[in-house]
Formats: C-alpha cells, structure tokens, sequence
C-alpha cells in the first residue's frame, strides 16, 4: 500500500542559501535515519521475541525429548516419581476437554449470534451484545473461582448425578460424582471462549449483505429459512474462524482448568472422572518437577501446547484471511 | 380440461402451498425460540458468575482490606495491599516496555508493505493465540532460570510479551483509520516521515490507540499463568492471590480470594468501559 512512497525524501531545491540548505539538509536526512531505525527497531525486537520464544520453549524441553524421542508426544504415563514423562493422556485430556466445550458453545454461542444479529428487536440486541462484550474481560482465574467453589459442590450434588440416570446417554456420566471433572472444565472452558465465539459469529453475520436476506425472504422464505439458508451459509468461513480461534483459546486455558478438573493424569473412563490436560499438568507439576529431567519435561509439555495451539491458530487466521472483506471486522470485534 | 377440474387444481396447489407455509412458519418459530433460549443460556452463567463474585466480594470488601498488608495464615486484619501494588508495578513496567516497542512495529507494519510486513503481521497474530502459561515458561527460561532470582522483572517481561502482538495489532487497525491522503499530504508538504508519524499519524490515531492498549492492559491484568512461573508469592500479585488462596479449604482464605476478584474485576471492567466509552465517542464524531 504504501510501498510506492518509500524513499520519498523532502527535496530542497527552494531558494534557501548554500549553506543553511546543506545544514538543513544533513538535519534532515539524520532525523529521517533515525526515524527508519527506530521503525525498523521496534519490528525487529518483535520479530526477536517471536524467534527467543521458540528457541527458550525448545531449547529448555531438548532435554527431554532427546530422552523420549518423538514417543514423548504419544508416550501414556506420567509418572515424574518413576522418572516417567509422557504427554499422550496429557494431549488427550486436552482434547477431550476441549471438544466437550466445543459441543456446549458452538450451538450456544451461534444460536445466540444468530438471535443478536438476525432476530432480536435492536433495544434488546445492543446492550445485550454490550453486556457479553464486556463480559469477555472478565479473567479466567475469576471464572475458575467461580468453577471451584459455586459450581463444584453443584456439580457433585446435582448435575452429576442426573446426567448419569439419563437413558442411553447415562454412560458417558458414570462412575462416582465428584465434582472436579473433565465435564466441568468443559463447562469453564465454554463460559471462557462464549463471549469470544459469540462477538466473532456475530460479526461474521452481520458482515453478510443486507440483499442476500432480501433476496431469500421475496423467494418465499420464512425469516428463519433467509437465516438458516443464505446468511449462515454466507458467513461460514467467519463462523469457522470463530470456533477455530475458541477451540485455540480452551486447549491454551491452563489455571481456570487446573481449578476445576481434578488433576489425575491418567486416561478419564467418564467425563465424570478427574482428568488433566497440558496445561492443568503444567501448573500442577511445575512446582514439583525435580530440576533437570523433570523441569524439561514440563516444559516440553509446554512445547507441544505451543504445537497444537499454533497450528489451530494459524488455520483459524488462514480462515478469516480467506473470508476476504470480513477480515478487518472480524479483527475489530476480536478486539 | 375443463375449468372445473382447473379450479380445483389451483385450490389443491394453494392448499398444499398453505401447509408449507404453516410447517416452515412452525418451524421458524421454534428455531427462533431455540435461538433465544441460546442468548439466556449464554448470558445467564455470566451473570450469575459477576452476581457471585460481586456478593461474595462486598461481604470481604472494606478500607483496611485494601490498604493493609496480607498477614499470615489465622491472623485476622490482614489486606491485600501487597497483591494491588505488586500488580500494579508488574502492569506499569510491561506497559513501559510494550507500548513504545509496540507503537514502532505499528509504523513500520502501517508505512510498508510486501512479505516482511505480512510475515511479521502473521506472526503477530498466531502469537496473540499462544496460551499465557507458555509466556511464563518463556519468560521463566530466558530471565528467572539464568538469573536464579524471581522478579517483578520477570513477570513485567511475560506480560509484555502477551500483550505485544493484541497491541502491534490494534495499533495498526487505529492507525489505518488515518486516510492515507493525510499521510501522503504531510510527506508532500515536505515533512520528514517521522514528522508525519508524530504529528499526523499518531496524532490523529490517538483515540483509537487510546482504546486499543486499554483492552491490551485489561487482558495483561487478568492474567495467572505468567506470573506463576515469575513471581517467588502469591501475594505479590492479585490473579496469583486469587489462585492461591481460592485453591485452599480455609474459608478466611477463600475470603480473600473473594475480596480480591471483585477488586480485580472491578479493575478490568472499569478499563473495558472506559476504551468502550473512547470507542463511542470515536464513532460519534466520525459521524
């Protein structure tokens, strides 16, 4: 955009004298010298953050993916007091929890987009945008707060129990309540990532041109139809950035998580069961992990977070570039 | 065909237009209906989480609880004085070395285009997606291990680091609302570039950018999981307090916990507010 201007250097060839010109001249090119390399100074600190990062997290768990090789990634125990390091029931805890928020929030978080952007009357849809806007600020340790004390006695007590009487779907939930579970740090995950889902589906639809609800609602159709067949399906890669960029957010929660999901890391038989993902584990172990071997491998669990999140993240940015001139908006509303 | 039977052909195609209708009209309704419930369902639990936090955290709220210093565990009277300052200084100091690092990588993604701006604006964008707790563990590797010493530093670096990419971001999408025609006319007016930066660019810039490293500060508050690996107590930072205190049996303990999510929401909402209230009255005078 603005690479035909580089290089545009103020020229004085006005009437000024010999030598204040070159004086002014000099001053001149000094202070744009300097302006270039302050510029291109704050982009390279960035780009060298960027660059430590990745050699820190991979240079600090080298030590024990030598040691494991690459089975680390799939390797089933952790046991630090055995001297044993794997992440594979770590990765699949994650995963699960992950997934179980997903089921809970992408029908939520796009019905109620859906309400904001298509269906509710403009008084009721502004401030309730505002509101969830607002609530998407609210931190995670205050939302796993909530989880731990309010909604664990609840869990054990009520919600438990009855989603395991449930027929058919009853064995998904069995096994002994006891609050703290992978189906409660599903939960927190949803009421994290909700605000986020919601703004971004929203603007997708909203991002949908006015003639496209105008041109299914003269061939017929009934409001919902105009919704569900032209204006969802025009938004879809801005609602596949959305839970794209959600999903990205739940598998990186790690405190609100360690809070609330019990922390056994072993294979979960139920959602009922406590369970650990990479960063439950992280939190939990970091403290413990005996320096050296231990240390690395909680970092090198870091390391493989860093692998999943990045390239669910990266595929969600590739998604809004794609969806063309929703991208700015969509940034906005990310915002 | 007669004009009988073509009557009662329309009226049997009308018919079965009329019980389309009916059936889509049934089911528009229902999916509307479904599509409120989803609002209530996604607005009631947070509501119910700010109630609870704010009852919770009224009961514990006074003048001493903010200003004294925490005491040890059974000793009643103690505040959280420590935890607020302590935050607070984190928070300044990441502000100090992420707004002018941030500000620059702006301008330099707002003057250029081509592959090194898209990779680095990449770039900038994947990072604002890695999960915080691997900022600490990077901030805990490249400062507190080589160092032997936790520190303010150390957890003022991690928060940078997060709120970097959120505020490169944002402040290019703000300087991007300054019409290229300003920046075009202070370069032929003769200005130097960074003439233009400053008094063009960021000038007019300022209320977006006010309102864009305003939301960057309300997420860098939140956060836990950086400062886990950075900071030597927990009551030298709010959200550590939280975690701390929130994690034990005892229900002075969990008190504090109370107290201090409602003085750390009250912060972060009160800043969210205020870069909504900036936003209004940007697009109020765009208007």
């Amino acid at each position: 955009m603005s690479s035909d201007t580089t290089g545009v250097l103020p020229r004085e060839g006005v009437a000024v004298s010999g030598v204040r010109a070159a004086l002014l001249q000099k001053r001149t090119r000094l202070g744009e010298h300097a302006y270039t390399v302050v510029r291109w100074g704050g982009a390279a600190v960035f780009a060298a953050v960027v660059v430590a990062l990745l050699i820190s997290v991979a240079g600090s768990s080298s030590q024990a993916l030598t040691r494991s090789g690459v089975g680390f990634l799939w390797s089933g125990t952790w046991n630090p007091a055995a001297g044993e390091y794997g992440a594979g029931i770590l990765v699949v805890g994650t995963l699960l929890t992950t997934a179980v928020a997903m089921v809970i929030v992408v029908p939520i978080g796009l019905g109620t987009a859906a309400f904001l952007s298509e269906l509710a009357p403009g008084w009721l849809a502004g401030p309730l945008s505002t509101l969830i806007g607002l609530l998407a600020a609210v931190p995670s340790i205050v939302v796993g707060l909530w989880g731990l004390i309010v909604l664990t006695p609840i869990f054990a007590n009520q919600v438990e129990p009855f989603l395991a009487s449930m027929p058919l779907l009853g064995w998904l939930f069995r096994g002994e309540a006891y609050g703290p579970s992978v189906l409660l740090a599903s939960v927190v995950l949803a009421v994290m990532t909700l605000p986020t889902m919601v703004a971004l589906s929203r603007t997708a639809l909203a991002a949908v041109p006015v003639a496209d609800r105008e041109a299914a609602l003269a061939l017929g159709a009934t409001r919902w139809q105009a919704v569900r067949k032209a204006v969802i399906p025009a938004a879809r890669s801005g609602i596949q950035a959305a839970v794209t960029l959600a999903v990205g957010r739940a598998m990186g929660e790690s405190i609100a998580v360690a809070m609330v999901i019990g922390n056994r890391p072993a294979l979960p038989t139920s959602l009922t069961a406590p369970g650990a993902t990479l960063g439950s584990a992280i939190v939990n172990q970091f403290a413990e992990a005996s320096p050296g071997l231990g240390t690395s491998s909680v970092i090198a669990l870091g390391a493989v977070l860093l692998l999943l999140t990045v390239a669910v993240n990266a595929g969600g940015q590739a998604l809004l570039r794609s969806g063309g001139g929703h991208r700015a908006g969509t940034a906005g509303a990310l915002r | 065909m007669t004009v009988a039977s073509a009557l009662s052909r329309r009226d049997l195609v009308r018919a079965a237009a009329q019980r389309s209708l009916t059936r889509r009209r049934i089911t528009g309704r229902l999916a509307q209906a479904l599509c409120a419930v989803a609002a209530v369902a996604s607005v009631a639990p947070l509501v119910a989480l700010l109630y609870y936090t704010i009852s919770r955290g009224a009961q514990v709220l006074s003048w001493s609880f903010l200003v004294n210093a925490p005491t040890p565990p059974g000793i009643p009277g103690g505040g959280i004085s420590t935890a607020i300052t302590g935050s607070a200084e984190i928070v300044g100091l990441a502000l100090v070395i992420a707004i002018p690092i941030a500000l620059l990588a702006a301008l330099f993604l707002f003057e250029r285009s081509g592959r090194l701006a898209a990779a680095l604006r990449f770039s900038a964008d994947v990072l604002a997606g890695v999960p915080s707790i691997i900022i600490g563990i990077f901030a805990y590797a490249l400062l507190v291990l080589p160092l032997h010493a936790f520190s303010n530093l150390a957890a003022a670096f991690a928060l940078a680091v997060l709120m970097l990419p959120i505020m490169i971001r944002a402040d290019e999408e703000a300087m991007r609302t300054i019409a290229l025609d300003l920046w075009e006319a202070g370069i032929a007016l003769g200005a130097r570039r960074g003439r233009v930066a400053r008094s063009v660019v960021l000038r007019g810039a300022l209320p977006d950018l006010v309102t864009g490293n305003l939301l960057a500060i309300a997420r860098a508050v939140g956060e836990t999981a950086p400062l886990l690996f950075t900071l030597a107590t927990p009551v030298a930072a709010m959200t550590l307090l939280i975690y701390t205190d929130g994690t034990q049996a005892f229900p002075i303990a969990q008190e504090t916990a109370w107290g201090t999510a409602l003085v750390l929401l009250a912060f972060v909402l009160l800043l969210s507010v205020a870069a909504k209230i900036a936003a209004w009255r940007i697009s109020r005078r765009a208007r």
